[in-house]
């Protein structure tokens, strides 16, 4: 049954992944404006960055808030290692997601001990610690001319690393459809691993922890081991998409750490549906338009960005997928719904 | 001489301004399981309350703390009844909450940055002049704050050990279950707590603006230093956080003063993140175990 179950899931994930993916492929050719474009690729990036934050929170039960740290690790090594050492970005990204690991480990070896409330808490100062550490970042590193270049390029942020070099090699018309297919590859190869992950006995041992800690436990599984498993391997996707995201934008900044980008992107995971393999899209999806609409009344972003969080944490805790979901098995009364939710 | 004297005294204005930011954070984590996020704007709602109170109405400074209390009072039974009261004993109340706060501060966030402009002001209250200990400056006003957030601890702490609110508000943190079969409205105690921790925050706020300045975002740096002691004193242990504040403001003022400003911050975390692996929870936090 268990297993007849999850092989069905795997193939309803497949169709929808499809489906998607050749969306996704159509979309740019029928409507190539530049800030279409442009805001695709950046959803395709925070789409990357949700579903890992998804299979850290939603599934591992980390409830961790160095999400967006370990995401400007990736930037800023990649970005590093291009300006510095004169590396393609092409190779240095990868390096990037791997320094993500290397950073997640470490973090996961200090927090992943403590319990629920802690590891936010302590994420969240490892985070500030960071983004305080390259905003007073004020020494001189390396001299060009007569300016100033410090390491991490403090305040002004890190820039003049390179880009994917597609503005020469694509003709003007089509430059934009660089950025936009390698942010779409990084995330179909993201949500993979994620399927990968919920769907193998990774996922049921996790839901195994999750039901009854202690009898999982006696079975032999270790929570520590699990959890720092996940939260270090999905941090190489967290890391390649901070390194895509220096090279779309051709520049690495602090405003990565900003407390609300975030929240905003904390408020995809939930309002997606946190622990559900396409909740992490459908909520970066959702929070994108929203945001649309907010920049008609950009005074109030923050106060509606707050406001959807609440309502739907208080509401509607299993989010757009979870709700989808529930409609979906309400209409299959015949198979008898086994508490498959929690 | 003169260094070590100067380092004593900030450390201890410092020990002062993270006690003070404590307080209201402790208390409601310790009784309610609730973190709230939305603590930093509470403190800048605190903050300028008193503010409008003392400029635009003209009101005497007690009248206009007193007020400040009251609203951060009225904030913290909003956020009960609209977000906690709706969230209890749902599953995940622990991490949800903390979400959920989180959505709360950015809409007061948003509603002080409307209401006062991004603008930072000088907050009216507070003492003029100083003290002179050799060639080192201590103003009143620094004084006056380690004294305040003293109190303010030790009259929590003793509120909460005494009085018959007290008592029931342990008792929930304790055992929720039981002390409803006890006849304790425990939906009560929860909305007294966020209450008076709402009251608590405002107040601190002040104490806070008054040797910073008044800024919609001005809570959220303390809001996280405070977040840092509670972990190393174990979350809800108010005395310990007491303590706490103290060591860290002394040993983060040194660092400060021996290895450059910036690396006060990193050294704390450093510090808190050690004596985490030690004792995962908590210098004066005791193991919590689970029947099965």
């Amino acid at each position: 049954m268990m297993k007849n179950d999850s092989a069905g899931r795997f193939r309803t994930d497949i169709v929808i992944g499809s489906v998607l993916i050749v969306a996704a492929i159509i979309i740019p050719f029928v409507f190539p404006t530049r800030y279409v474009i442009g805001q695709l690729t950046i959803f395709f990036l925070w789409a990357t960055v949700v579903s890992q934050w998804n299979l850290v929170f939603g599934v591992a039960g980390i409830f961790s808030l160095a999400q967006m740290a370990i995401f400007a690790m990736g930037g800023y090594v990649a970005g590093m290692l291009s300006l510095y050492l004169g590396w393609p970005l092409w190779i240095s990204m990868f390096f990037g997601g791997f320094a993500s690991v290397l950073f997640s480990v470490l973090i996961g070896f200090a927090c992943l001990r403590l319990r629920g409330a802690y590891v936010a808490l302590l994420t969240l100062a490892i985070a500030q610690t960071m983004y305080l550490l390259i905003i007073t970042d004020t020494a001189c590193f390396m001299r060009t001319g007569v300016t100033c270049r410090n390491f991490t390029g403090g305040t002004r942020g890190l820039a003049q690393f390179g880009d994917f070099g597609f503005r020469e090699l694509l003709p003007y018309k089509y430059m934009a459809f660089g950025n936009y297919f390698i942010g779409l590859v990084v995330l179909i190869f993201a949500v993979a691993f994620s399927i990968f992950v919920i769907r193998s006995p990774i996922g049921l041992a996790f839901r195994a922890l999750r039901d009854n800690q202690t009898c999982a436990e006696v079975r032999g599984i270790s929570k520590f081991k699990y959890q720092l498993l996940i939260f270090s391997s999905s941090a190489f996707f967290t890391g390649l998409a901070g390194a895509v995201y220096a090279g779309h934008f051709r520049v690495m900044g602090a405003n990565t750490l900003y407390l609300n980008l975030l929240l905003f992107l904390l408020s995809m995971l939930i309002i997606g549906g946190v622990g559900r393999v396409w909740g992490p899209i459908l909520g970066a999806a959702a929070l994108m338009l929203v945001d649309e609409v907010l920049k008609e009344f950009v005074n109030w972003r923050l106060a509606g960005l707050g406001l959807i969080l609440v309502v739907f944490i208080v509401l509607l805790p299993k989010g757009l997928a979870g709700y989808i979901e529930d409609i979906f098995q309400r209409g299959r009364k015949n198979k008898a719904t086994v508490g498959q939710d929690e | 001489m003169d260094s070590l004297t100067q380092i004593v005294a900030s450390g201890l204005t410092v020990g002062a301004m993270y006690a003070v930011s404590t307080v209201a954070l402790s208390l409601v984590w310790g009784a309610l399981n609730v973190l709230n996020m939305g603590q930093g704007a509470m403190l800048a709602v605190g903050g300028y309350i008193a503010y409008t109170a003392v400029t635009a109405f003209g009101l005497p400074i007690p009248i206009a703390i007193v007020a400040a209390a009251g609203v951060g009072a009225l904030v913290g039974a909003v956020l009960y009844f609209l977000v906690v009261k709706l969230m209890i004993g749902k599953d995940g109340f622990e991490t949800n909450v903390i979400i959920a706060t989180f959505g709360f501060a950015l809409i007061l966030e948003n509603l002080v940055l409307r209401l006062y402009g991004a603008y930072p002001l000088r907050q009216p209250i507070g003492l003029d002049g100083g003290w002179h200990i050799g060639a080192v400056h201590v103003p009143y006003q620094n004084i006056l704050l380690v004294l305040v957030s003293a109190v303010l601890m030790t009259v929590v702490a003793y509120a909460l050990k005494s009085t018959r609110t007290g008592r029931a508000i342990r008792a929930t943190a304790q055992n929720r279950g039981a002390t409803e079969l006890m006849g304790v409205r425990v939906s009560k105690i929860f909305l007294q707590v966020l209450m008076i921790g709402g009251g608590l925050a405002a107040i601190s706020g002040i104490m806070l603006s008054t040797i910073t300045t008044l800024a919609p975002t001005m809570g959220y740096d303390p809001m996280l230093k405070a977040f840092i002691i509670c972990v190393i004193a174990g979350l809800g242990n108010i005395y310990g956080a007491l303590i706490a504040s103290f060591v860290l403001g002394l040993f983060e003022v040194s660092v400060q003063f021996l290895f450059g400003v910036r690396f006060g911050f990193p050294a704390l975390l450093l510090l808190v993140i050690s004596a985490l692996i030690w004792k995962p929870f908590g210098v004066f936090g005791r193991r919590k175990t689970d029947r099965l």
